[in-house]
């Protein structure tokens, strides 16, 4: 806090001087806080970890043996969640805040390590048959269980990430549009089935208040690949796109409630930006039946007029919502 | 100078003064109210998400007048001159609306006034360059960035313009002593020095005093890529690589450039610098420079240098920051010297959109490829599906 603003405050009469003392003291007694930069650096700490050790087990593999790298990532792995149990704070369906900064790097090394443990003996021995589900079933099931037992959002989504690598689909932020291909029917249908899966979840979490916080992280991965399935389905189907529309149209409907109802901002912005991008799809395909100059033209103008008005929109709807959050 | 009222800045300091204060107890909800019916604030400034938003259709609304203004005028413009001359009518017409969104709509930092300014900015920079001799000096280049860029700090006080006005000067500065001969071309990494340190202690003093407190922010974005230049400047990496690709010193591998200690020594001894003042005198900006700067020592080592293998460095090093992470978490639970590990009180963004998680998910794949084939992973046809397409 800036003391000199506070001074000036005061001696426009608007401050108490006992406020002003409080303000002084305050600024006084602040603390220097390091906490993103250690944060930082004890990520990076566990990311160089995790991968350093996994190079070298990869380049050693014939003078270490299989089964003693698995003892010793198993020992990891074992090891941290001993540490999660013995320091965690009793379950609840609440929020249960850490009980030290350590604790959450341990989990999410804990968690990592049992990853690559599964996918070692699978990937070695073929553990758990050819039938691919099982062994993604297991992490699925054991992230699911720990962000939920220990409340860490990260593991929360590297099961929804996982869910989703079981039925199919990548969907970590980075990969979403480049690894998945959106021409094939599979992916979309998938798409749409995972994304009514977790906004479904999303819901459960707010209304049952089974870990409100995490509904956040569903409702946000749910709309992104719900929206995205949707807008390459109308891309791709000659004939259905407008149905496909109209079912966008529900998803947003529904998304762009919740959102009002959460007072979050950004939610109504992804709503209206996706949106936008359908109702440009169909206004396209309709303009493309015609083919001369005038289509160009044609486009250009919507295209600013349409933009100017979802700005106008935007500033209204920034208007409407109050106590927001996000 | 500047376009907004100096009066409403104030406010709007004041303002967010008090809600701090707010936030940390020191006043109470009738003296928060009081302070903000005294000094209102009448800017348009939305919510940071919608933000985004407003930024990204503007953005959308520029690009497609553009195109529709060529369409119009495609008989007119016979020559790439011609185009030029379009794209200044454009940036001035975008400056103009800027103008128009401050002044009457009161915009501050609305999404809409910052992609106004930075088109205006590109388009009259790039046309004027064109216009003036065909691209061909990259004195000319930098020159109008500057002259532009300085123009736009001082009327909007846009940290993005701040910041490339300052890397303009350096490269202006840069490509002068380029064509001045060899002896200026040996003498450039200690006149780049020179300048960002000169820019620093500038930026440093400014940032105290009274006449400059609009132009806080963008001082403080031009203080840190003056530290982050200072150091590259007499980088070694830095220094070898592009005396030797610009300058055709043609060395070997292995062979080092004149005055090879000296630039090792400012290489490896600088960060630490940067850290130690840092925490001398708890300056966030130098002592997260220093930490950035730490990773480019490793770096430029590593590069010249195979002191260990990847996976032993990476392995050595992941112990040290984690072990070293903890016994700093415990050492700062007594709160030493001022410092701690408290979370700072302000509620930031990032934390709301709860991007760790996201960063998390992001690093981390999903185990067990197994190398069957009963589901296939859509490989690679890049990017192709949705957003793009149609547009």
């Amino acid at each position: 806090m800036n003391v000199k603003v506070f001074e000036k405050l005061h001696a426009e009469g608007l401050l108490s001087d006992t406020s002003l003392e409080s303000v002084k003291t305050a600024e006084a007694n602040r603390l220097f806080s390091l906490h993103w930069e250690i944060k930082t650096l004890l990520y990076l700490g566990v990311l160089l970890l995790s991968g350093g050790l996994g190079i070298l087990i990869y380049k050693n593999i014939n003078t270490i043996g299989h089964q003693v790298i698995l003892l010793i990532i198993g020992v990891i792995c074992a090891g941290c969640f001993s540490y999660c149990i013995r320091q965690k704070a009793p379950f609840s369906w609440q929020k249960v805040n850490s009980p030290n900064a350590f604790f959450d790097y341990a989990l999410l090394l804990g968690c990592l390590t049992f990853v690559t443990f599964i996918g070692y003996l699978q990937f070695q021995y073929t553990a758990f048959g050819t039938a691919y589900g099982l062994a993604t079933v297991i992490p699925l099931v054991v992230l699911s269980v720990s962000a939920y037992y220990f409340d860490h959002l990260g593991v929360l989504s590297m099961a929804v990430t996982n869910l989703a690598a079981w039925m199919g689909i990548a969907i970590t932020p980075f990969q979403l549009l480049s690894a998945n291909d959106f021409s094939s029917d599979r992916i979309i249908y998938t798409g749409v089935a995972l994304g009514v899966i977790l906004l479904l979840l999303a819901l459960i979490s707010a209304k049952k208040d089974l870990k409100k916080h995490f509904a956040f992280t569903y409702q946000n991965f749910g709309a992104h690949i719900l929206f995205i399935a949707c807008i390459a389905a109308m891309c791709m189907y000659e004939e259905t796109y407008l149905l496909w529309f109209l079912l966008m149209a529900a998803v947003g409907a529904y998304v762009y409630l919740q959102a009002f109802k959460e007072g979050s901002f950004y939610f109504v912005l992804i709503t209206v930006l996706y949106g936008y991008l359908g109702i440009s799809i169909v206004v396209t395909r309709l303009l493309i039946r015609g083919n001369d100059l005038d289509v160009i033209y044609m486009g250009l103008l919507y295209m600013i007029s349409s933009a100017i008005g979802v700005i106008v929109l935007l500033i209204k709807l920034n208007k409407k919502i109050k106590h927001a959050r996000v | 100078m500047l376009a907004y009222s100096s009066l409403s800045l104030d406010n709007l300091e004041i303002k967010e003064e008090a809600e701090k204060a707010l936030r940390k107890d020191c006043i109470d909800v009738p003296a928060y109210q009081a302070i903000e019916a005294a000094h209102p604030v009448n800017f348009y400034t939305p919510n940071p998400i919608i933000k985004i938003g407003l930024f990204i259709l503007t953005a959308i609304i520029i690009c497609f007048s553009l195109g529709l203004l060529t369409l119009i005028s495609f008989d007119m413009l016979r020559s790439e001159k011609g185009f030029a001359s379009l794209c200044i009518f454009a940036g001035l017409a975008c400056y103009g609306a800027l103008e128009i969104f401050v002044r009457e709509k009161k915009f501050f930092r609305a999404g809409v006034d910052d992609a106004l300014l930075w088109s205006a900015a590109g388009l009259l920079i790039s046309s004027i360059t064109y216009l003036y001799d065909g691209y061909s000096s990259p004195v000319s280049w930098c020159f109008f960035t500057f002259a532009i860029t300085l123009l736009a700090t001082l009327r909007f006080a846009d940290m993005v313009m701040a910041g490339v006005c300052f890397l303009a000067l350096l490269a202006l500065a840069f490509t002068l002593m380029v064509k001045l001969g060899p002896v200026a071309k040996t003498i450039i990494p200690f006149a780049i020095m020179v300048l960002s340190l000169a820019v620093y202690a500038i930026g440093r003093s400014w940032r105290k005093q009274y006449a400059f407190r609009h132009y806080n922010w963008c001082l403080t974005v031009v203080s840190v890529l003056s530290l982050l230049t200072l150091y590259l400047a007499g980088n070694y990496y830095v220094v070898r690589e592009l005396s030797n690709s610009m300058f055709d010193l043609q060395l070997e591998e292995g062979q080092s450039i004149p005055g090879a200690l000296f630039f090792w020594i400012y290489t490896t001894v600088i960060p630490i610098v940067y850290l130690y003042l840092g925490i001398r005198k708890k300056d966030a900006i130098l002592l997260r420079t220093g930490m950035i700067l730490l990773a480019a020592i490793v770096f430029t080592i590593r590069y010249y240098h195979s002191v260990m293998p990847l996976e032993t460095a990476m392995v050595v090093g992941g112990l040290v920051l984690t072990t070293g992470a903890w016994a700093l978490i415990r050492y700062l639970k007594t709160h030493p010297h001022g410092f701690t590990y408290v979370e700072p009180d302000e509620p930031s963004l990032a934390d709301k959109l709860k991007v760790e998680s996201l960063i998390i998910a992001q690093t981390y794949t999903p185990g067990a490829h197994a190398p069957s084939n009963t589901t296939e992973f859509g490989g690679g046809t890049g990017g192709g599906g949705g957003a793009s397409g149609e547009y």
